[in-house]
């Protein structure tokens, strides 16, 4: 029975090659890649702290067999090509826009694909976008003035 | 997680003699979030997953169909779906529910075939197609069938799909006429599963109601139509005492199931005043 | 040069924002050591029966198993595998008996954690089953009992006074006196008596418990996501029978608390294992396991309440029954500091407490943000409004009339001091527009409002310890065992170290708890950390001022107007040195006497209140709460912007609690135990909210300051039910408050049954 497999994947921008078992989650292999900024919480892709991209996509990463990335493009909250915080880290941390910063990492990924896709979002928006992030700490009215300010951060950056 | 081995077939009819021709028996697996829960759960545990992500493209295509209606490859993830421009033409009931079910990650991953042929009641899309009339179309070695989506659930998280029996696609006759509407009612939080699902489509001529279907799911082992309740709306314009006759005959057709969501006399009461609720919204589409 | 700045009271971002952000921060679920091992555990099916076998084959021989350990090895470990805050009741695992469904029984360890986590599904136990009890009402009398012998732990000074006991459930009973009840009933217009509960509910931070022990040579490091390291530490070294220096606690960020994580929890299983297996073991939860960890009290409370006809309130009668699960924790704690506020805050001549704290065959219960008080406050407020609707005096005239104002004496005797609770009232009116019309809806959809409003006492006697070091280049660190878990005490604690020292906030780091290195905390919880910690932070930095001006001195140079570095440079001759500052605290207390009577029960009082907006449609008896305004006092907040935070998530917390979270049990066994079943509020549960903290000042505390984080949660619940009640005549009195209770209150006024 051979239920491993190497495969090749770019994480935040540099090549990767490494062997998992088909049964591992994408979570687990980041971790032992040293990337511990996505987090396994609630196990089933309801609170978001598991948040990765895969090609661009979120994804809950806990809920995403790592055998799946394979050739992909993976990037996590790690990826910062500037070395420096952006427009929706910034806007977060103006806003207190969170407490024990444990599921702040899925929020900041989420709110970059809503603001890549609607620049101007409203408070619908947000929580419809939002509804599968999960803050226990309850920053859900600092998250959303947080957007908000990001939202305009980027419309003047460009 | 139990270790298992997987398979990557690069065609629908590959995939489909793979779940039963590899030795130990398999599952296929396309998005995997719902599949993901199961195993990490361990209620189920494969020893094979036939992977579907390496099929032919066209299996993820969105398409419409002359006359209207559309075709949707089984591969479409539900965020393709809820972003089609052609699906919200099509059928914009199927956007709206989209919205609403789990949230935009898993979206981003789950496939429209896994969604269907899941089985759980509490699912949204079976109840909203089983409305609109839509059918799907299977694979297996045995050959291709069609099926209303409404007789492909057979019981709770059961289905008539054998093993190696693969949804290919699904479709979705031209809504010409037609107007509809999906209310997921939730008691606890506003994103749970819902207490309650139900779906209306009505065919109507200026205020008259020619054809009505009407489907309660969550509270039923399987999405179930409400005859009776749709019945009354026959040839009728659907005003106030036309709507409490509805739910009341909703009310006494079906027998709800109890949950922690709320006890079946209460979810019996809602359906009363959410069938006709859930009728008004109908009318209201594409207003 | 290092004149006094005003950093204290600024809104200043978290000092770990940037880490959090980019998700750098580090917690201990995340964390892995070399050649670490993982522990995952078989638990209990059954809610309480004697062992008679556990077969541990299947698990041994899987391959890549490390080992497996039951209640046996550990004992051959630790001859009294025993622990607990309040009794030594609870073992690391079952040993003779399971005492709840989800009890560890035994721990697989494996390198690989699915090979533990297969290996452990694969262990079976045999039990004899015993008859259980689960109801905390019922386990007063049962002939089911949970624990034969109890054993008070000695620890802490204001538990002191626990007793050794036989065959009985009642952990704990504390009682209050004061007047004669008896005789105020009698002379009393009206007697009101109304009961109320609450339902089982638990914290669930989203990193749950996590432990890394790294054994050494009759040593133990723990990496631990605790909120007391201090406890930790003295527990697991009385345990192996080391001294304290023993065993080395660290703490990094944690994931969430909420009391979850005091006391001891993931630690002893982790430690044992790790000194079993000679090889670091982590043991992490996941969030499934936290159902079976740690929850919060559910209670029955009676209220009995003499009132004359204007509504004063002139005797008060108060049981309260604790369901606190198989193994005490923290619960008598909860059932005496929080049992003495059962009254509410108010000026009652005769009162009469009896709090009781029970043993169940339930998950264990402990202190969940607001230690007891919101389910005291939930009895209390619905009370107060049920009296007044049917006394026809305005919900907010009977408040007012019976508030305990500045100075005079709580039920315990103890005078209210710095405690606005008149003010907080008051500013809730204000903002509530109490005195306006209020439109009551029409048709199926009517509006109902509703306030309420809470007190605590502080947790005493209780020690804190700082240290603040500052170096010859000018910058500096704060030594403190306080956790932060989110709650931003970090930050808070270097605002006061900067107002004292005159150092910029970016010059200061805070080292994070690490028992060999930081100092004793007594734990960080009960919205102490503010002002116990925050005095002796304040003593410590004071103390390495006055040490850093007296250097200068020695000099003859002037430390109020010189840079720090140019002092350092002409004593050592180059930048050399350090000036250590210490600072200790703990407040005055005094115990109470046989009939709960103090003069001092507590260094200071947290209040808050909460009003409430709410639509009810007829139809279903579903509602929507449309508006909460939050008031509280917190003294002077230290850094506004992270109280507002922590008023706001108190408040949304609770009410989860209120509308939406329950733990739901069949056997003992609970059935809900994931966030897909089990619903914490999202993004789009969240009412409007307006949070407001009054203009106060706790004089006796740090900078003004006092305890900010369980303040948001004392009124919400009631609020709502009243407000429901406002809207449409149905007066629910078990929590959570429900669509469907609502639509059958709605149906019974209606003479309709729904079966």
């Amino acid at each position: 029975m051979n239920t491993t497999r190497t495969i090749t994947f770019t994480l935040n921008g540099a090549p990767v090659t490494t062997t998992v078992g088909l049964h591992q989650h994408l979570v687990e292999v980041l971790h032992a890649q040293g990337l511990t900024g996505a987090r396994e919480a609630c196990a089933q892709g309801l609170c978001g702290c598991c948040t990765v991209l895969v090609n661009g996509i979120a994804v809950s990463g806990c809920l995403y067999l790592a055998v799946f990335a394979d050739k992909a493009d993976v990037k996590t909250i790690e990826y910062s090509p500037e070395g420096k915080l952006d427009a929706v880290q910034e806007s977060f941390i103006e806003c207190g826009a969170f407490q024990c910063g444990y599921c702040t990492p899925g929020f900041v990924l989420m709110v970059r694909q809503l603001l890549d896709e609607q620049l101007d979002p409203s408070d619908d928006d947000i929580k419809h976008y939002l509804a599968g992030n999960l803050c226990r700490c309850a920053t859900y009215p600092e998250v959303v003035k947080a957007v908000k300010l990001a939202a305009k951060k980027r419309k003047v950056a460009a | 997680m139990t270790p298992f081995e997987l398979a990557e077939p690069r065609s629908l009819r590959e995939a489909a003699v793979l779940l039963t021709n590899g030795g130990e028996p398999a599952h296929a697996i396309a998005g995997g979030t719902a599949l993901m829960l199961m195993m990490k759960a361990g209620v189920f545990q494969p020893k094979r997953l036939v992977s579907l992500r390496a099929i032919e493209p066209q299996h993820s295509e969105i398409n419409v169909l002359p006359g209207g209606g559309l075709r949707i490859g089984a591969m479409a993830t539900l965020r393709s779906l809820e972003r089609s421009v052609l699906v919200k033409q099509a059928a914009p009931v199927i956007t709206r529910t989209l919205k609403t079910l789990s949230n935009v990650r898993v979206r981003n991953v789950a496939t429209l075939g896994g969604h269907l042929a899941h089985g759980d009641p509490h699912m949204d899309l079976p109840p909203v197609l089983t409305a609109l009339g839509a059918h799907v179309r299977t694979l297996s070695p045995a050959g291709e069938r069609t099926l209303a989506v409404g007789e492909v659930y057979t019981g709770y998280y059961e289905t008539c799909l054998a093993d190696d029996e693969l949804i290919a696609e699904l479709i979705v006759p031209p809504q010409t006429g037609w107007r509809s509407a999906y209310f997921k009612i939730t008691t606890r939080a506003a994103d749970d599963w819902p207490t309650l699902g139900i779906a209306v489509a009505l065919r109507m001529e200026a205020n008259v109601v020619r054809e009505a279907r009407l489907v309660v799911s969550a509270a039923t082992n399987t999405p179930t139509r409400l005859s009776a309740a749709a019945g009354v709306l026959l040839g009728a314009t659907p005003d106030a005492a036309i709507l409490a006759r509805c739910g009341d005959a909703a009310f006494a057709e079906v027998e709800l199931v109890g949950d922690v969501h709320g006890s079946a006399p209460y979810k019996q009461e809602l359906l009363r005043v959410y069938v006709a609720r859930a009728i008004r919204g109908a009318l209201v589409d594409r207003l | 040069m290092n004149a006094p700045t005003s950093i204290v009271g600024q809104p200043l971002p978290r000092l770990e924002a940037r880490a959090k952000v980019s998700g750098r921060a580090e917690y201990v679920h995340n964390m892995r050591v070399p050649n670490m091992l993982h522990a995952k555990v078989f638990r209990s099916t059954l809610a309480h029966g004697r062992i008679r076998s556990i077969d541990v084959g299947a698990a041994r021989a899987m391959p890549g198993v490390f080992a497996v350990y039951t209640g046996e090895d550990i004992r051959k470990l630790i001859a009294e595998p025993y622990y607990g805050p309040a009794f030594h009741d609870q073992p690391i695992l079952a040993i003779d008996k399971v005492r709840y469904v989800g009890e560890p029984v035994a721990v697989v360890l494996a390198a690989d954690v699915h090979v533990a986590d297969n290996a452990a599904a694969l262990i079976t136990a045999q039990y004899d089953e015993l008859a259980a009890v689960y109801g905390e009402v019922e386990a007063m009398n049962s002939r089911a009992v949970v624990h034969e012998v109890l054993k008070p732990a000695g620890t802490f000074a204001d538990l002191k006074y626990l007793k050794d006991k036989r065959d009985t459930n009642i952990a704990l009973d504390f009682h209050l006196r004061r007047g004669d009840v008896k005789k105020a009933f009698a002379g009393a217009d009206h007697v009101f008596e109304h009961t109320f509960t609450t339902q089982q509910v638990l914290h669930l931070p989203l990193e749950s418990f996590a432990t890394i022990a790294e054994p050494g040579d009759g040593s133990l490091l723990l990496h631990s996501s605790t909120q007391s390291p201090s406890f930790v530490r003295t527990e697991i070294a009385r345990l192996f029978g080391w001294p304290d220096n023993k065993v080395r606690v660290k703490v990094p960020y944690l994931g969430g608390g909420f009391g979850a994580k005091v006391y001891v929890k993931s630690e002893a299983l982790a430690a044992a294992c790790a000194m079993l297996a000679r090889r670091p073991v982590k043991y992490a939860l996941t969030l499934e396991e936290q159902f079976y960890m740690i929850t919060k009290h559910a209670t029955t409370l009676r209220i009995k309440s003499g009132v004359m006809k204007d509504g004063k309130i002139t005797a008060r009668e108060c049981e309260v029954w604790w369901n606190g699960g198989a193994y005490a924790d923290i619960g008598p704690r909860v059932t005496q500091k929080s049992g003495f506020t059962a009254p509410g805050p108010y000026d009652i001549d005769h009162v009469h407490i009896d709090s009781y704290a029970l043993y169940t065959h339930l998950p264990p219960a402990g202190a969940l943000r607001g230690f007891g008080i919101p389910q005291l406050v939930w009895a209390y407020e619905s009370h107060t409004d049920m009296i007044a609707r049917e006394l026809k005096i305005d919900p907010l005239a009977i408040r007012r009339k019976n508030i305990l104002r500045e100075g005079r004496p709580q039920a315990t005797g103890t005078p209210m001091k710095d405690a606005a609770l008149e003010l907080v009232l008051e500013r809730l009116a204000t903002r509530m527009q109490w005195d306006k019309g209020f439109d009551k809806g029409t048709g199926t959809v009517k509006r109902g409002r509703g306030i309420a409003i809470g007190f605590k006492a502080s947790i005493s006697p209780t020690t804190s310890m700082a240290i603040v070091n500052i170096s010859a280049d000018g910058s500096c660190a704060l030594y403190s065992s306080t956790v932060d878990m989110g709650q931003g005490s970090d930050t808070a604690m270097a605002q006061m170290v900067a107002e004292v020292t005159g150092i910029p906030i970016e010059k200061i780091t805070v080292v994070h708890p690490d028992t060999d290195v930081t100092p004793y905390d007594m734990a960080t919880l009960g919205s102490r950390s503010t002002f116990h910690m925050g005095h002796a932070v304040k003593n410590a930095a004071e103390d390495a001022r006055d040490k850093l001006y007296a250097l200068a001195r020695d000099v003859g140079l002037s430390g109020e107007t010189t840079l720090i570095p140019d002092i350092f440079r002409k004593k050592y001759g180059m930048l050399a040195g350090n000036i250590v500052g210490v600072g200790s605290f703990i407040p005055g207390y005094t115990p109470p006497n046989a009939d709960g009577q103090t003069d001092n029960a507590t260094p200071f009082w947290m209040i808050g209140a909460t009003g409430a907006e709410v639509e009810v449609d007829t139809e279903t008896g579903e509602f929507k709460v449309t508006r909460l305004v939050n008031l509280v006092d917190v003294g002077k907040p230290i850094n506004p912007a992270i109280m507002e935070t922590q008023i706001s998530g108190a408040t949304v917390m609770q009410l989860g609690f209120t509308l939406q979270e329950q733990m739901h049990f069949t056997n003992g066994q609970v059935t809900n135990a994931s966030l897909a079943d089990y619903k914490i509020p999202g993004i789009r549960d969240i009412p409007p909210m307006e949070n407001e903290a009054v203009d106060a000042e706790q004089r006796s505390g740090p900078f003004g300051a006092k305890g900010v984080g369980e303040s948001g949660t004392f009124g919400v619940s009631p609020a709502i039910a009243n407000a429901i009640d406002d809207a449409v005549g149905v007066r629910l009195t078990s929590l959570p408050l429900t669509a469907e209770a609502v639509f059958r209150g709605l149906a019974k006024k209606a003479g309709r049954e729904l079966l």
